[in-house]
């Protein structure tokens, strides 16, 4: 759904017996479609628990929808989390940070932040068969969550910032089966 | 702060600074003869657990901990950093959120590998604190 | 307490059977085993043989503060060159020393 239409329908969920919130997060949709999906489950009790998800698809470049909290108190928390670790926006929800640091930069759930500390460490695994120093001529294997060098990293600075995608793409890891959509 | 008596008996007091799954191996090492006490022998042996990953949010705490329990008991505890997170970040030392080790706070005097660790590793390294090594 | 009777809290290199094939450093999640090897001619071949290589273990540490036991070193090696035991990994009075050697030094090995 659009976000425009997210309060009006957790409300409506809640008035239909669904009233026990169970969780809400955030999946970075990045390599499918430019957006994020926000996604609130909500269960009625009085129907053995039956779970309700909705979901709300949101663009990445600006990432704003309507907090849920007056709704269910609960998912202040949940939101406060999708906020920092993604970056999403909620509109009238509570702007404190409550697992990262306040000082904290970046957006670390996002498929495009790389794992800095990965970059930065030599992978055991980028040594060939046989081989104990690395040979510099050599295309070396990457390891999984650090991209091509030359998506990010070292590259040329004549070229133009790569996108999102491409560095999202780069760092899934040559040894990663991935389902091909 | 609530130590616990290990051999029940005033010759070692332990902490566990409780912070991930490492801590329920330090459950299970502590001895039937464990018991929870608020104040300290000043001749027995003092020990400090860190059971769990270090989180750099959480880090400022530990490291406050382990500084407190050195002015309570008068004098610096062995420090114990007690599965692999708590050694080097074990298998999360590339978070973005997670401290490398506890020896990136203060100086560790055992290391003990696991994830989690058995309890008998804990047990072999307090006995030889105590100077109760197992024959 | 006792915990049960477990076989799985060490790992054990297989020497002979390791062919330096990095795969079982490449799969950890922890980034926990380092290998150094170097390829060495076949010796011994019949005569107008084309000449061989074969890859000779240097080096196969484990960093015992960052392995987090799941066994997936144990399981993806080909040559079944790993195996789990059941004594202690052992604490140690540094970081350091829970690296673990597990090949033999080159003076200690008979030449094959």
């Amino acid at each position: 759904m659009l976000p425009e239409n997210w309060l009006a329908a957790v409300e409506a969920l809640r008035a239909d017996g669904f009233d026990y919130f169970d969780w809400l997060g955030c999946v970075d949709e990045i390599g499918r479609q430019d957006c994020f999906r926000v996604i609130l489950v909500a269960r009625n009790l009085a129907k053995s628990a039956e779970p309700r998800m909705l979901s709300c698809l949101l663009p990445r470049d600006d990432p704003r929808i309507d907090s849920v909290r007056g709704v269910f108190a609960g998912a202040a928390w949940h939101e406060r989390e999708v906020a920092e670790l993604f970056g999403v926006e909620f509109v009238g929800g509570e702007r404190r940070r409550l697992l990262l640091d306040p000082g904290f930069e970046g957006t670390p759930l996002r498929k495009d932040e790389v794992l800095a500390a990965r970059t930065g460490l030599n992978w055991p695994g980028a040594k060939e068969p046989g081989e104990t120093d690395a040979s510099p001529s050599r295309r070396r294997m990457l390891p999984p969550g650090v991209p091509d060098p030359a998506v990010w990293g070292d590259r040329d600075a004549s070229q133009p910032a790569s996108d999102p995608a491409e560095v999202a793409e780069s760092a899934v890891g040559g040894r990663v089966l991935r389902r091909r959509t | 702060m609530r130590w616990i008596d290990w051999y029940g008996d005033g010759s070692l007091y332990v902490l566990d600074i409780a912070l991930a799954c490492c801590t329920l191996e330090f459950d299970a090492a502590s001895p039937a003869s464990a018991a929870p006490v608020p104040t300290l022998d000043d001749r027995a042996h003092v020990a400090v657990v860190i059971s769990g990953t270090v989180t750099d949010r959480l880090a400022p705490g530990v490291a406050a901990i382990i500084d407190g329990c050195e002015q309570v008991a008068g004098r610096r505890p062995t420090v114990i950093s007690f599965g692999a997170c708590a050694s080097s970040g074990g298998p999360y030392w590339d978070s973005y959120a997670v401290t490398k080790g506890v020896d990136q706070l203060v100086a560790v005097d055992a290391y003990v590998p696991g994830c989690p660790p058995p309890p008998e590793a804990l047990s072999a390294v307090l006995d030889q604190i105590a100077h109760r090594v197992k024959s | 307490m006792n915990s049960p009777q477990s076989s799985h809290r060490w790992i054990r290199l297989i020497e002979p059977a390791c062919t330096s094939c990095m795969i079982c450093a490449r799969e950890c999640p922890s980034w926990c085993i380092s290998i150094d090897s170097h390829t060495e001619p076949v010796a011994g071949l019949p005569t107008g043989a084309r000449d061989r290589t074969r890859n000779a273990l240097d080096r196969f540490a484990i960093d015992w503060s960052l392995c987090m036991y799941c066994g997936i070193c144990v399981e993806e090696c080909p040559y079944d060159a790993l195996e789990w035991v059941g004594d202690l990994t052992k604490a140690g009075p540094s970081s350091e020393s829970l690296v673990e050697e597990m090949a033999e030094k080159p003076s200690a090995r008979t030449s094959s």
